[in-house]
């Protein structure tokens, strides 16, 4: 590929992401301001931004490339990815907005009236933002080699800079219209190159579709209990991720942070379709990118494969630019959030705090990321999401619905998850850098069926053993996080 | 009748809702709100295993009717076309279903906890 396209394609998103959030500056002002965006966001810029902030690497480049590799198995990654929002609807959206608190931590320390929950609560959302910036930083190092053929890190660097700038010129405010404009650019992205890669296959006359099922490599087919281990991750993960989270803080009230939901859900299965469409073609023209090990470049390579001339090197352009959205709007979101939270537990929660906490959180996972491997960016992405099923969902989950959850039980669960958890994660990133789960037996590789019910058992188990610490303030705080917020005209 | 002492509320950001929260404290009002919530998570729980059992559903049609998966439409087989694109529906339409429900279940609440 000309090397002209890649680096102008990131010049030109780097930009754009830059003066939406300059000009976002201009609105924020206060420390509220910087955080949720006071709260006046509409639905429609809302949910774009969320689908924005979490249409990450993996869901860009991965879905298809494991797609590619796996066949029909590769599609439980986006049914996870889009039905653990309709979880989050279900369970958390509304009561979470009504708890009218600013971060996870500060929904736990509420709720349980304990700041020890607090620490923990905070260490484990560091903990899963970090772990969730690395692949994005894979993936931008991954798509600068490819299409550049400048080495790796110059991309996990160039994007670790970009969301400095945007997250501590602008905060939330700037972030939600650079998350909502970065979704549109994703979906444009991926949506064009397809559009015209079925309309020149068309025109040669398609070979049959039946190749789509032949498997391009010599890997068994994942087995049922992976497959449901990892729908137990994305379900149950998505409602623990902080970056999208901290969103439903900027609707104004419950009913909104449904309909908020619903609207993202729509977003979500719209984009799905095409990262599939992709894995599809990928299967019947580029087998060759699955043998030698380049199945996530699959979404980058494509146009300019098929189609070639100015035309393929401008649809390149278009994929190489929403695959740079897709880094630096995910990195963003969680560099904000993460930032609120170390801003608020460690520097004080004032404005120069937040933006010292957000260069912080940046630059940490970005020496992670110079020393790990880069594993296949859906699987990886697939082990955060179990993290936080084992760690910051039971605790949301057994907060907003059951009563006797105590400070002491929360801790216990949380503990008890991260430990199993990230014991897998380690004894798997340890067990040789192949890492592709031939060789790693499978409750290893995919441990969210045996450590999400271990987490929530010991936190219920601890609770019930530790009934005298139920708080005191339990009926106020679950009053207000039930009820619906009063409507203005009858307000008392 | 006992007296209270009338002080600044904790934040004064929300002084409505301490004072909807002081009213809804009263055992009678948390009656209401037990059951409001008791509602809320069977509705929840109904529409999350009603859609988990269909999405269990899909596969297990795909693998136990022979041929199904192979066969295709507009030439894109069954199995592709199931899991690729048909389950997006049900995900919005549970979705749908539930939070016409929940603003149902709140609007019955808030006529009862004002009726008072």
């Amino acid at each position: 590929m000309n090397p002209v396209v890649g680096i102008a394609a990131f010049a030109a998103v780097s930009v754009a992401t830059a003066v939406i959030g300059f000009y976002g500056l201009r609105i924020s002002r206060t420390t509220g301001d910087f955080y949720v965006a006071s709260r006046t966001v509409r639905p429609w810029w809302n949910a774009s931004a969320i689908g924005g902030e979490y249409l990450s690497a993996a869901s860009f480049l991965g879905v298809a490339g494991l797609i590619l590799l796996s066949g029909t198995d590769g599609l439980w990654f986006p049914i996870g990815y889009t039905a653990g929002y309709l979880m989050l609807l279900l369970f958390v959206a509304a009561p979470l907005r009504r708890s009218g608190a600013y971060t996870i931590p500060d929904f736990t320390e509420v709720r349980l009236d304990s700041r020890a929950v607090r620490r923990v609560t905070s260490l484990a959302v560091v903990v899963v933002g970090w772990l969730y910036i690395v692949p994005q930083l894979h993936g931008a190092a991954l798509t600068i080699r490819i299409t550049t053929g400048l080495p790796s890190w110059v991309g996990s660097v160039a994007v670790v800079i970009v969301v400095c700038l945007t997250v501590v010129a602008g905060g939330m405010r700037s972030i939600t219209f650079v998350q909502a404009f970065q979704y549109w650019l994703k979906l444009t992205a991926l949506a064009v190159p397809i559009v015209f890669i079925a309309l020149v296959l068309a025109g040669n006359g398609t070979p049959a579709m039946a190749e789509a099922n032949t498997n391009p490599t010599g890997l068994a087919p994942t087995g049922p209990y992976q497959n449901i281990s990892l729908l137990v991750a994305l379900l149950f993960g998505t409602l623990g991720l902080p970056h999208v989270l901290v969103r439903f803080y900027t609707n104004p009230d419950g009913q909104s942070a449904r309909r908020t939901t619903l609207i993202v859900l729509g977003l979500l299965s719209v984009f799905y379709l095409f990262p599939t469409a992709y894995g599809v073609a990928g299967r019947m023209f580029a087998p060759d990118l699955a043998q030698s090990g380049r199945s996530d470049a699959l979404v980058l390579l494509l146009p300019g494969r098929l189609i070639g001339g100015p035309a393929g090197d401008m649809l390149s352009a278009l994929v190489v630019a929403g695959a740079f959205a897709a880094f630096l709007s995910t990195t963003s979101g969680l560099v904000v959030s993460l930032a609120g939270v170390i801003s608020q537990d460690v520097l004080g929660g004032s404005v120069r705090g937040f933006r010292l906490a957000a260069l912080i959180s940046a630059t940490v996972p970005l020496g992670f990321a110079f020393m790990t491997d880069s594993l296949a960016l859906a699987g990886s992405v697939g082990l955060v999401f179990a993290f936080t099923a084992s760690t910051i969902c039971p605790a949301l989950l057994l907060g907003i619905w059951w009563r006797g959850l105590t400070d002491a039980g929360a801790i216990a669960g949380m503990v008890t998850g991260g430990v199993l958890c990230g014991g897998a994660l380690v004894a798997g990133a340890l067990s040789g850098p192949a890492a592709s789960g031939a060789a790693m037996p499978q409750w290893l590789a995919q441990p969210a069926a045996w450590t999400v019910p271990a987490a929530f058992a010991v936190m219920i188990l601890v609770s019930r053993a530790t009934k005298d610490r139920v708080p005191r303030t339990l009926t106020k705080v679950m009053t207000r996080l039930h009820t619906p917020e009063r409507p203005l005209a009858t307000e008392r | 009748m006992t007296r209270v002492r009338v002080t600044a509320p904790q934040s004064a950001a929300r002084p409505v809702l301490e004072s909807r929260e002081a009213a809804e404290e009263s055992d009678v009002g948390q009656v209401f709100v037990r059951s409001l919530i008791r509602t809320q998570l069977r509705l929840a729980v109904v529409v999350a295993g009603g859609f988990l059992l269909i999405l269990l559903a899909f596969p297990l049609m795909l693998g136990l009717v022979p041929g199904l998966a192979e066969s295709k439409i507009a030439g894109i087989p069954f199995g592709w076309l199931l899991l690729g694109a048909g389950i997006y529906p049900v995900i919005g339409l549970s979705a749908w279903l539930y939070i016409r429900t929940a603003t149902r279940n709140e609007a019955r609440y808030r006529d009862l906890a004002e009726d008072r």
